[in-house]
């Protein structure tokens, strides 16, 4: 097999935030002082390598980025401050534009105009639908002595619109997803067809990382407390998309229910918990005390802000709608539409929510490899198809 | 005492090499030298070693013919235990030095070096000059092939006990000695003041000094040397030979994380030459020697290079990431195997040399008005035409304390700032116009 360099490889991730590469010698520090790395996957100073050498095909084709959590130990101890930690980042955001074909991904992480044109359209197109919708149905059908967001924005018509946002959005994730199985499949040397019981039995591994995302722990962050708060941040996250996708139609209600109904609880849990989890990081990145949070990419910015503003407009919807203001309750609810939708278009697929899905997908990817391998070497001890 | 005003051509601040070079060299001229050191012999760190590369010469044998040129040239006067006070001009050019000499509690002009009140001191300390692995007492004569030959008392630990007054042959001994002040009047002056290693706790991954059996390369000179504390190579921990001794490059320099960028140049030639008298001291031990890059630039270094692998040394490219301890006190250093398939391990030592940096030892600023560099050591504006010439005229810089090197170009440059000091002093006798315009270009 032939390789190609390309001598602007390295430029090109230096666009997506990386900061000194150039100056590594390949010393292997940061590999060894590197507690995630295994003989397979001898990153960070293998991604440098490929980077400096232009080796275009073979950094597509590696799920090794997706492995590193950014535990700072390699950026920490660099003798060249060659800030492996970042470049693996950056690594990162490439690797996500690439496995986006339309070029969108591209363009979100190299021009913060793109970014502000997308938001801006997603402001517009709201605000448009609302105006629309009730020149349609009479201005003078908006109810303003009581709250009644369910005439304003009737939940069957927005939950329709969220199921076929989500279906683009989906059909956009999975495309994405499926060029990054591909290409990480792509480099498996041994050239053998992998059974299909091996991606089975294997998947396991995908929603043991999907969920826990535990290899974090393995950075020698002794109290595991970034670990935590993003666990946190996850199982909000969760919670609100579930609550949102397939539960709108009982999520959004005009019904002043007890406090101890789920529908009060299982919101208030979410929306406490990405409000101190996005506050959290915000702070983080604004500080720069720990090495994860000493460079931070637009983008770095984008996706905490992004759930910042949607949870404290979501949650003023509530206050809003509880305290019976009628127009504060729905224009807040039309700003708090805004966010929602200009999040999930810059980033389900294509910008940084999608290391939810990469993550685990490389983690799974690499099991299956390593099975098929162990099978094809030991056939007689593992016979595939028996007992 | 030989306190008194000192009236010379130079003064030479610092009794290492490049120091004694200088004064030999400007002594041969017929110049008159000083030559200040703070300790109470000179020597330097070369007189620490065991043996020079690439020739495995034993160093004593060439450091000591040369402290005693430099104790006994008629043109040099040798000022040991002083330290430099204060530097001012001297109207019509040159320098006034104040000077102190500290006490020594030891009429040196007496004193034979018999050394008896060394036998009967009751106190024992830690041997620095054998980086703590002996032991030396309270009141000595600093080393064996000190010169000059002659006992101090270190004051600081002594209990006042007398016994060293009552064995003293020839009443040399002086408790109400008391620290006395001198000028020195030069022409010019030459700063050879050396440098300093990296400190055993500078990296946290290499156990920040606390593990026992990982220890600095000058350790590893003193137990090789045969002035050393044991006549054995053996390690700190439990005394046992080491049969696995494994050379860490780079534990000090070219280290961003350390703020020392640059390369100590010494350090990759020194572990190859420790390596191959390890392999004659203890000719069953495994050695390797970990490494980033082997830099080994000097005539007959390559060569010396590809002889101690011939020898069996073995080298490993990959920078070692950390350094722990298994329950027995071995080492364990972590590193990639870069040329290995790229696997990190973690393999355990008997014993870890750390091929330590060199640093700074002084900043000249405040004394002598010349500024540092970049790199801590002393500023020279064209490094590459006038070597030894500082900023500030009639203050010249040899050996380490211009930035790392090894013995030879220590050497060479000393003869340059020696050829440089002459240059200026006939130049503030006879005023060329050529040169004042070179001097124009070096200082503008």
């Amino acid at each position: 097999m032939s390789t190609r360099v390309d001598p602007i490889l390295l430029d090109e991730i230096k666009d997506y935030g990386a900061i000194n590469p150039e100056a590594c010698f390949n010393c292997g520090n940061c590999t060894a002082i590197c507690p995630l790395t295994t003989d397979d996957h001898p990153f960070p100073r293998s991604t440098i390598r490929q980077l400096q050498m232009g080796l275009r095909d073979q950094l597509l084709e590696s799920a090794d980025p997706w492995m590193c959590y950014y535990c700072g130990d390699c950026t920490r101890t660099c003798p060249k401050g060659a800030e492996p930690a970042e470049t693996m980042m950056a690594a990162r955001r490439w690797l996500t534009a690439q496995y986006d074909g339309s070029g969108l991904g591209a363009k979100l992480y190299t021009s913060e105009r793109a970014v502000f044109r997308l938001v801006a359209r997603y402001v517009v197109l709201t605000l448009v639908a609302f105006i629309v919708y009730h020149a349609l149905t009479g201005f003078d059908r908006i109810v303003t002595d009581r709250v009644e967001l369910n005439t304003f924005a009737p939940v069957m018509l927005v939950w329709a619109f969220v199921l076929v946002h989500f279906a683009f959005l989906g059909f956009r994730l999975g495309k994405n997803t499926l060029n990054m199985a591909n290409r990480v499949m792509r480099s498996t040397s041994e050239q053998v067809k992998i059974p299909l019981s091996v991606y089975v039995s294997e998947f396991k591994a995908f929603v043991t990382h999907f969920v826990t995302q535990k290899r974090w722990r393995d950075c020698n962050d002794v109290d595991h407390s970034r670990w935590l708060k993003h666990l946190l941040l996850v199982s909000g996250y969760v919670t609100m998309l579930v609550l949102i996708v397939p539960l709108l139609w009982w999520f959004q209600t005009d019904n002043i229910y007890p406090v101890y109904h789920p529908q009060r609880w299982l919101g208030y849990y979410a929306t406490i918990v990405l409000l101190f989890a996005s506050v959290e990081i915000l702070i983080g990145r604004y500080r720069r005390r720990e090495e994860l949070h000493r460079f931070s990419h637009p983008t770095d910015w984008l996706f905490p802000t992004f759930i910042l503003v949607s949870s404290v407009t979501g949650i003023l919807v509530h206050i809003f709608r509880y305290a019976g203001w009628a127009w504060p309750t729905y224009i807040m609810y039309v700003v708090h539409l805004m966010a929602v939708l200009a999040m999930l278009d810059t980033e389900v697929g294509i910008g940084k929510w999608t290391h939810m899905i990469y993550r685990p997908l490389a983690m799974y990817l690499d099991a299956v490899k390593k099975r098929a391998r162990q099978e094809k070497s030991a056939p007689e001890l593992a016979p595939a198809g028996t007992d | 005492m030989t306190v008194k005003n000192v009236h010379v051509d130079v003064l030479v601040v610092g009794g290492g090499i490049a120091g004694m070079q200088s004064a030999l060299d400007l002594a041969d001229q017929g110049y008159r030298v000083a030559l200040v050191e703070k300790e109470p012999s000179i020597g330097g760190k070369m007189i620490m070693l065991s043996k020079v590369f690439p020739t495995l010469d034993c160093c004593s044998c060439i450091t000591t013919p040369k402290m005693s040129a430099v104790a006994h040239h008629d043109n040099i006067e040798l000022l040991t235990y002083c330290d430099v006070q204060a530097i001012g001009d001297r109207p019509g050019g040159g320098f006034v030095i104040d000077v102190v000499q500290k006490p020594r509690y030891v009429d040196i002009d007496t004193c034979t070096g018999c050394r008896q009140c060394e036998y009967v001191c009751p106190i024992d300390l830690p041997s620095q000059f054998d980086r703590e692995l002996g032991a030396v007492r309270a009141i000595r004569v600093p080393f064996s092939t000190a010169v000059p030959q002659k006992a101090f008392l270190d004051i600081d630990n002594c209990i006042l006990c007398g016994k060293c007054q009552q064995a003293c042959p020839v009443e040399a001994i002086d408790f109400a000695q008391q620290p006395e002040t001198f000028t020195v009047e030069a022409g010019a002056i030459i700063l050879a003041t050396g440098f300093e290693l990296t400190p055993a706790g500078a990296k946290a991954e290499y156990g920040a000094g606390e593990l026992l059996n990982v220890v600095d390369a000058l350790v590893m000179e003193r137990l090789l040397a045969p002035t050393g504390p044991y006549g054995h190579v053996l390690r700190p921990s439990d005394g046992k030979e080491p049969d696995s001794i494994a050379y860490v490059q780079c534990a000090g320099s070219r280290d961003k994380t350390l703020g020392v960028e640059y390369c100590s140049r010494v350090c990759c030639m020194y572990a190859i030459k420790q390596a191959m008298l390890l392999s004659g001291a203890l000719p069953l031990a495994d050695i390797t020697i970990y490494y980033m890059d082997i830099r080994t630039f000097g005539k007959g270094h390559e060569q010396f290079y590809q002889n101690a692998k011939a020898m069996g040394i073995e080298f490993v490219k990959g920078k070692v990431a950390r350094i722990t301890e298994d329950e027995d006190k071995n080492p364990v250093v972590r590193v990639e195997l870069i040329e290995d398939g790229s696997k990190v391990v973690e393999r355990a030592h008997d014993l870890v040399v750390l091929s330590v940096g060199m640093l700074p030892g002084y900043n000249p600023k405040s004394l002598y008005g010349v500024p540092v560099a970049d790199d801590g050591f002393a500023a020279i504006p064209a490094p590459n035409i006038r070597p030894s010439v500082t900023p500030k005229p009639g203050i010249f810089v040899t050996g380490a304390a211009a930035g790392p090197m090894d013995i030879v170009d220590s050497i060479v440059l000393a003869g340059a700032a020696a050829a440089e000091a002459a240059a200026y002093l006939e130049e503030v006798r006879t005023p060329s116009p050529q040169r004042a315009a070179i001097e124009e270009a070096v200082h503008a």
